[in-house]
């Protein structure tokens, strides 16, 4: 099928598989459509559809709210039942050349495990060697579950052969629940990625500062693992925030000490607890990383007062945690918006 | 050019914002930052996201949904953002805010920051001209003579020839400045196809016209030719990442 697309400084033409989203089929074509969750909340992939037919494969997709004229749809979850013409009302660019031009895909579950009682990490093996930048996220349709879910790649390597994730458990979450319920190894799920533009690359010769609440913290450890691969932190300072409830929530604590120890000058980590006085073992069996009682964003703030300079900022977690974080980072700090990058997910 | 009260200035939080009903039928985001008072549209260009619900330091106003930015005094963009706000003229009487609604041309990309006096003589070279759904304002190879501003409406440009035209994008929001070939000295011809997609009302201006009213204000002019260089690179290159 083909999709003609146009945009508000020219025109596109890409072709759609049936059964192929028309955003994923835009975005595997090369062509930076608008889109933030790529799985039906977010509501930035809308489009008014000029002519033909799609089906929408979920009428109460929460990103319907911002549907505000007849036509609209989210392209994230229309499928073209035959050519169409459809309009955004975005100024829409080609990716980059070097640029890792998303697709489809299966991958094979493996070795799940609880991190916290509500946090479990898992790896997708993938048949074939994956390319994606730090801080990008896969969507993702577990069986039995219609619907794609975002999650964050964990890990970073050069085509790398398995991704790793860790969801945290959402109680009516039908996706969340298969994850945590059943017996998941070797199963097989389908993928569509990598997608996100909160990403990391060492050129960006800047300070980084990382503030992630829960889960959102997977992102982030696929950017600590690209600087530290790069020695990153012999030039330029990182400043991580990992926002958790108490200590029986917070994970990731080795992995995140060992960055710590080979950047010990530029490099500072501080868990932040909001719902308990840090304990006093907390620090002793932890002794590279801080701890601090508060919400991650005011940790955050604290701590960073006068130290903005040369900032780029990535946030990661529940979306309110993620827009204290913003007016922190807005209001206080004076970054420029371009320097704080997050993807959103609702 | 009407006058609509809008709200109370106790309304209105020291250095913050405040949504309000114009009349009943128009919602203007009202701010204030010292002593004076600011009104914009109340939702973001982007995706009609409700902008009280976004962040105001007194000076910047940021929506939350993908952090565009504008001055308030101006409307005009920061940053990410790829539209800028309308503004309403504030009057404040005792303790009333009052909004003037603008002209199309004082919301126009390529005006704003035009002295008034030159604003003024540009105004009375517009015809306002009324076209219907399908309706053609040019053709490929036509005379570039008029330039156009949206006032409300949506027109497609299609370049090509024949039957093997495509689209080359759209115009929608008001006060965006088309057809500009009329204002430079190397395009006498169109070189796209302009059609309204719904019913439109468009101001049509000589551009010849309107140059020799900008000759005559230099400074003025120096500003509309800087944004309507910035105005053509829009379509040529890409922005930069988010």
């Amino acid at each position: 099928m083909k999709i003609q697309l146009n945009a508000r400084n020219r025109a596109y033409q890409f072709a759609a598989a049936g059964g192929e989203r028309i955003l994923y089929a835009g975005l595997a074509s090369g062509i930076n459509l608008p889109y933030e969750c790529g799985s039906g909340t977010c509501g930035t992939c809308k489009a008014r559809l000029v002519s033909g037919d799609i089906d929408d494969l979920w009428p109460a997709a929460p990103g319907r709210k911002y549907l505000k004229h007849p036509g609209e749809f989210l392209m994230c979850q229309s499928e073209a039942r035959g050519d169409c013409s459809l309009e955004v009302a975005n100024f829409v660019y080609n990716m980059d050349p070097g640029a890792c031009l998303p697709a489809a895909g299966r991958g094979i579950l493996r070795s799940p495990r609880l991190l916290t009682d509500d946090v479990i990490a898992f790896s997708i093996e993938l048949a074939a060697p994956r390319e994606f930048d730090a801080g990008q996220f896969m969507v993702m349709q577990v069986p039995g579950v219609p619907g794609y879910r975002g999650y964050s790649m964990a890990n970073f390597e050069r085509g790398a052969k398995k991704l790793d994730f860790v969801v945290k458990k959402k109680p009516g979450g039908g996706a969340s629940e298969w994850l945590f319920n059943g017996n998941i190894e070797g199963r097989e799920v389908d993928l569509f990625g990598p997608l996100g533009s909160a990403t990391f690359f060492p050129a960006l010769a800047k300070n980084i500062l990382c503030i992630a609440g829960g889960s959102g913290i997977a992102g982030i450890m696929s950017i600590l693992e690209r600087a530290c691969q790069e020695h990153y932190f012999d030039q330029y300072s990182g400043d991580v925030f990992f926002g958790v409830r108490t200590m029986k929530d917070a994970f990731y604590l080795d992995e995140l000490s060992r960055y710590r120890n080979k950047f010990p000058q530029k490099l500072q980590i501080t868990v932040a607890l909001s719902d308990e006085e840090v304990p006093a073992a907390a620090a002793q069996r932890y002794p590279a990383l801080a701890f601090d009682k508060g919400l991650v964003h005011e940790v955050a703030a604290r701590h960073m007062k006068g130290k903005y300079q040369n900032v780029r900022a990535y946030l990661a977690g529940p979306p309110p945690a993620v827009d204290a974080a913003i007016r922190v980072l807005l209001l206080e700090a004076k970054l420029t918006a371009d320097n704080i990058r997050y993807d959103k997910f609702s | 050019m009407t006058r609509k009260f809008v709200c109370n200035r106790a309304d209105v939080p020291a250095n913050g914002m405040r949504e309000c009903d114009a009349d009943g039928d128009l919602k203007v985001l009202v701010a204030n930052a010292g002593n004076e008072y600011f009104a914009c549209q109340a939702v973001c260009p982007h995706q009609d996201v409700a902008l009280c619900e976004g962040l105001y330091d007194g000076a910047v106003l940021t929506c939350h949904q993908h952090l565009w930015q504008w001055d308030i005094r101006t409307g005009a963009p920061i940053g990410l953002a790829e539209a800028p706000l309308e503004c309403y003229k504030v009057e404040v009487d005792n303790d009333s805010i009052f909004i003037v609604s603008p002209g199309t041309l004082d919301v126009g990309e390529l005006f704003t920051g035009v002295a008034e006096k030159t604003l003024a003589e540009i105004n009375a070279l517009a015809k306002r001209e009324e076209f219907p759904q399908g309706g053609t304002l040019y053709n490929i190879s036509d005379p570039a003579d008029d330039f156009f501003v949206l006032e409300s409406g949506r027109v497609e440009f299609l370049i090509g020839r024949d039957d093997r035209t495509s689209p080359a994008g759209f115009m929608l929001r008001k006060g965006e400045v088309f057809g500009w070939a009329a204002l430079l000295d190397s395009q006498p011809l169109r070189i796209a196809k302009a059609t309204c997609l719904e019913r439109s009302t468009l101001l049509r201006i000589n551009g010849k016209q309107a140059l020799k009213v900008l000759e005559a204000d230099p400074a003025s002019g120096y500003i509309v030719m800087r944004r309507l260089s910035s105005l053509i690179a829009r379509y040529l290159a890409p922005s930069g990442a988010k």
